[in-house]
Parts: C-alpha cells; structure tokens; sequence
C-alpha cells in the first residue's frame, strides 16, 4: 500500500521536536478551559438556585415601593410622594419589568362589623392594575350600579389579629373562610357627602400589604368624593424577573427607596459569588491568551526547524493551503481531547455538586448547561482559529 | 496499460487550486521581457546573449535547449523561469502577467499542473526513500496524473528499480538525478524546465532519459527548456539559444 500525501508529510515534517511546549500549551490550554466552564457553569447554577427559591415564595416578583420616612421628613406627606421624573426614571430601568400605580382614597372610609360585634373602625383603600394582584377571583369587579365592594386584605393583617391580637384580648381566632362571610358596612364620606356599601372580602393576598378596591371603584369614588385631582402616588409596585438584581438593591439604596428587604437579601450574595465567577473567569481567560502565545510558539519552532524541508515542498508544488492543512490535522485532534476532557471533569464536578447541594435542600441540574458546552466549543473554534492564522502566517514567511 | 490524456483536459477539468487564469488559455505561455539577473549585470553587460535583456518567448510545445558556458547563469536562469529566485531587472511573464502577480496557491496550481522542474542540484528529500520521494510528487496531486505501476515503468527504463526502497540519503548522484527525472514526469506539466538533467548519467543511461522525457513531453504536447554546457543530439530541438 502506498503512503498517501499526509503520510509521506508526516515523515518529512517533525512536528515532536517542540514536545515540551506541546504538553505546556495543552496543559494551559487544559486548565484554562476548566476554570471558564468552571465560571460559566457556576454562574448558571446560582441562578437556578435562586430561580428555585424564587419559585417557592413566587411574590418576590412583585415589589412594593415607597420612599423611606425619615424624621426629617415627618409631617411633610408630600415628601413621601413620588414625582413623574422620578417614576419615569423607575419605569425604564432595566429590572422593571411592569410598573403600576398604588391610588390611594381621597376620602374618608370607615367600616362596620355587622350585628352583635360592634367592631368599627376609620380605615383607607388602596388600589393597583389587576395584573398586580395574586389573587384570582370572580367576584374582584365592581361597577357603579354595584352596592358591594370586593376587598382584598393582606394576609399578614389577619395573621396579625388571630395571633397576635385575638390571643391576648381573649377574642374568637377567624378564619379566612368566615371573614369573607362576613359582610361588613362601608361608609364612604367627604364632607357631608356620605354613602353606603357593602364590603365582601373575597381573597387575601401575600404580596401587597394594603387594603384593596378595584381600580373601577377607586376611579368612581375618587372622582365623586375626592378633590377630582389625581393624587400623586406614594407607593408604587414594579414587576421584576430578579429581586436579587444586585442593579436593583443599589439603585434602591441610592435613591433612598425601601422596599421588602426580604425580598433582595439575595442580591449581596449574588454580587459575591458573580464576583467570585468573574475571578474565575477573568484568570481562565488570561491562562487562555498564554496557552494560545505558547502554542503560537510552538508551531513557530515546528515549521523552523523544517524550513527547508518545507521550501523544497513548496519548490515541488505543495500549496501553502495543503501544509497548514497537514498542520492544523496534527492538532485538532488535540484540541478536541482536551475539550473533551475539560468538559468530562467539570460534567463530574457538576454532578458531584448537585448532589452535595441536594443533601442541604438546594437544587441544581446534575448536567452541564448548555452555555457551557457552547463555550467549550467556542474555545476549541477560538484556539483553531488563532493557531491556523499562525501556521499560514509562519509558512508564509518561509516559503 | 496506462492511458494519458492530453495535459489541457486536465489543467481545465480537475484542479480547484489552479486558478482561472489559466482557462482562457490552452497554454502556458512564458516569455522574457529584458531579463538581468542583477549579481551578473556588468558580465552580461559586456557581452551578447540570446536570453539576457532581450524579449524572449518560448515556443508552447516546442523542444528549446540554452546553451550556457559556466558562469553565464544557467541555473540563474532555471530558478527565475520557476520563479524561485527573484534578484533580476525586467520581467517574466507567464501568461502575460509577471510571477508576482500570482498567489502562492495558484503558483502552487501551476506547478502541480503546468509547470515541472528537473533541478541541477536534484533536490531530494534524504528522509524519504527514492520511491517515496517519486510518490510525494505524484500524490501531491488530489488526483494523480499517473499510476504508481507507471512509476515503476519508468523506474525500470531508467535502471533505478532496485534503487527505489532506498533512502534518499544513500542514493549516488547518478540514481538521485534519474530519480530526479522520475519525479518530474509524474505530474501533468505543459513546460518542463531542465538544468543539466544528464549530468551525473553516463551515455547509456542518458539516452534512455532523454528517450523517456521526449516521450512524456509528447504524450503531454509539453514543451521543455533545456540548459547545458555543450552542444548535443539527445533530442530534435526546435530552438537553439545561446546564453
């Protein structure tokens, strides 16, 4: 059998005279390659594990936002107002997603337990876009034939009265079944101006501590009973995919906004492990530049110390494109082991850490994701590029 | 049986290296235009030649022999008509455009497919055996020209088969230049340049390369460039030059 092209090449070309360095840039090429799926991967999983907590408390969506009261600013409510620069400025931030309004009333509310229990007590509505709310429900509508108002009380209010305050004061606990049972007197007054309604609860809701109307009647009675003004607002709710944006919390933090602090507490260890990642990352990507110079090196000296060799190939015809092909054929194999192999250890390292972390309740995929796959892949393409344009640069500079 | 075609079917139909240049013309042209080589300036200078600072074109197909004392520039010329050497005022044109205007690749087209080269020095790798440095030519080619049997014809017309598994690097002179020749007649050429191809050959073994070279030029509708020191008959030359 005769020896085809390459063979004959490969006799003629030494590409083992630059060994050491071959093994220097592949371990280069190696370790580097691991430490950015390292950064990549674990950039991933952080986020699913955040995707997760987020998923079991699914409020953290929805922030409530409003000015922090200080004491300077007591007695002044103007100053707890948020001004349309200020909102406009809120709306296009890139963590807000949605952004609605809080209305409050503008008049006077009080409200009456019915019959035996002799509850009353002065009170205030709030109202949001209905996209805000978490609770679902049929009877949330009201028109201005409607005698009935649907409310919708924060869950943490009833916890509040059944442990806290009907435990002490030897009052009956209530459940949230009974409580929208009860029909309630709701007077609404400006002036002398007075009327009355029915208030039903008809949900509770974990996302929004206020007592809420529909945005229908709030509208009506606001116009009716109120100055006719819209007021502006002092608490408004944005939708975001991220609470622990670290961008949120700072941007919060600096214009002196609070919100649920719960809700971020994410966001600084977020900052530190993407800081941690970066590191990572930043030093993969530095031990790639050299792994790369090395690796340049190395074909430098493989095709120097065939210079002649390769000249009289050339004098007989080779195209310059057949050497680099021969070349680039002697190492991609390389390059796709050590893909391979960065991608295998850090596969087991992800798996190891899945079920590690499960053991303490968290949850992350037992496989790569597919970014870092892609930049393994992104890698091997970079390094073949950049030594491809070596091997045409030195072989041209010889022949 | 090995069948030949003639060598512009090939030059259009198969290679992707070789350029377009070349389909508009069925054959390589090259000519001279006020060729000097500049390290022999002053010696041309004084003296005339047929080839040096003059307009030259080399007939296709035909059989040219330079006659060249030493010294006069022989080989010089031999590397610039191959284009491996560049130290000269004037121009060689080859299809009317000079080397330089050439990429590498169609360069290395035009030597795979057009152009073959028989050096004085011989040039052969001494880590290949002499077979293999035949075959390395051969299978440059994605697809080759000839069949490694004809390799083998041709070895055994020229005295060298029980060479061929040698290395290169014990070869004598005298089986390096026939594997010399070999090697440049198993690629399909229109021009075959020669720099005193029989000079490590005796008589007998000269006149069977000579004999197998017309052949192949004729098989080719090739034309050759022959330099050398003295007159001779080995072939019915078209053209005479003296150098």
């Amino acid at each position: 059998m005769m020896p085809s092209f390459y063979q004959l090449l490969k006799k003629i070309i030494q590409t083992g005279i630059g060994k050491a360095r071959l093994f220097m840039a592949a371990g280069g090429l190696g370790i580097a390659m691991i430490l950015l799926l390292i950064a990549i991967q674990a950039h991933t999983d952080f986020d699913q594990l955040l995707h997760n907590q987020r998923n079991a408390n699914e409020s953290a969506d929805f922030l409530v936002i409003n000015k922090k009261i200080t004491n300077a600013m007591m007695g002044q409510n103007a100053k707890s107002e948020f001004t349309p620069a200020e909102i406009a400025d809120l709306k296009q931030q890139p963590f807000t997603e949605a952004f609605g309004f809080i209305t409050s009333n503008q008049y006077k509310v009080t409200a009456a337990a019915p019959g035996e229990l002799h509850f009353y007590t002065d009170m205030f509505f709030e109202s949001v876009p209905d996209s805000f709310i978490d609770v679902k429900n049929d009877e949330w509508k009201w028109t201005p034939a409607d005698n009935t108002i649907p409310i919708i009380l924060p869950n943490d209010f009833l916890n509040l009265y059944n442990f806290g305050f009907a435990l002490s004061q030897d009052l009956p606990q209530i459940s949230q079944e009974t409580v929208k049972a009860l029909p309630m007197k709701v007077t609404i007054s400006q002036g002398l101006i007075t009327q009355e309604f029915t208030g039903r609860i008809v949900g509770f809701s974990d996302r929004i501590s206020s007592f809420l109307v529909p945005g229908s009647f709030m509208d009506w009675a606001n116009s009716k009973f109120g100055s006719g003004q819209a007021a502006a607002p002092s608490r408004v709710i944005i939708k975001t995919k991220d609470p622990s944006n670290p961008l949120l919390s700072k941007y919060l933090e600096e214009k002196g906004y609070t919100t649920n602090q719960d809700k971020i507490k994410y966001s600084k260890t977020k900052l530190i492990v993407q800081m941690i990642v970066s590191v990572i990352g930043f030093f993969g990507l530095v031990l790639l530049a050299f792994a790369l110079v090395v690796f340049s090196m190395f074909i430098q000296l493989v095709i120097a110390s065939c210079k002649k060799e390769i000249q009289l190939l050339v004098t007989l015809g080779t195209a310059p494109r057949q050497l680099q092909r021969y070349l680039m054929r002697q190492f991609v194999p390389l390059y796709i082991t050590i893909g391979i192999v960065a991608l295998l250890l850090v596969a087991a390292l992800q798996w190891f850490a899945s079920a590690k972390l499960a053991t303490h309740d968290m949850f992350i995929s037992q496989w790569l994701s597919v970014g870092t796959a892609c930049a393994a892949l992104l890698v091997i393409v970079l390094v073949y590029i950049v030594n491809r344009s070596s091997v045409s640069r030195y072989i041209n500079a010889i022949s | 049986m090995t069948v030949i075609l003639p060598s512009w079917t090939f030059s259009f139909g198969k290679s992707s290296i070789l350029g377009h240049h070349f389909k508009n013309t069925s054959y390589m042209q090259i000519q001279l235009e006020n060729l000097v080589p500049v390290p022999l300036r002053d010696k041309i200078m004084q003296r005339s030649s047929d080839i040096w600072n003059r307009q030259v074109t080399f007939t296709p197909g035909g059989f040219t022999k330079i006659k060249a004392p030493s010294g006069t520039g022989k080989t010089t010329l031999v590397h610039y008509l191959y284009h491996i050497r560049t130290d000269y005022t004037g121009q060689v044109l080859v299809n009317g455009k000079t080397w330089d205007s050439y990429s590498r690749d169609a360069i290395a087209g035009m030597r795979q497919e057009q152009v073959s080269v028989i050096f004085q020095d011989l040039r052969v790798f001494e880590q290949l055996t002499a077979l293999e440095n035949i075959e390395l030519k051969r299978v440059m080619n994605a697809a080759p020209y000839c069949t490694a049997e004809k390799v083998k014809e041709m070895a055994a017309r020229l005295n060298v088969t029980h060479v061929l598994n040698q290395s290169g690097k014990t070869l004598s002179y005298g089986e390096r230049q026939r594997i010399a020749i070999i090697r440049a007649l198993v690629q399909p050429f229109q021009w075959l340049i020669m720099d005193e191809p029989f000079s490590h050959l005796d008589e007998e073994n000269a006149q069977r390369a000579a004999l197998l070279i017309a052949e192949e030029c004729k098989a080719r509708n090739a034309g050759f460039i022959l330099t050398d020191l003295d007159n001779d008959n080995r072939f019915v030359y078209d053209t005479h030059y003296n150098l």
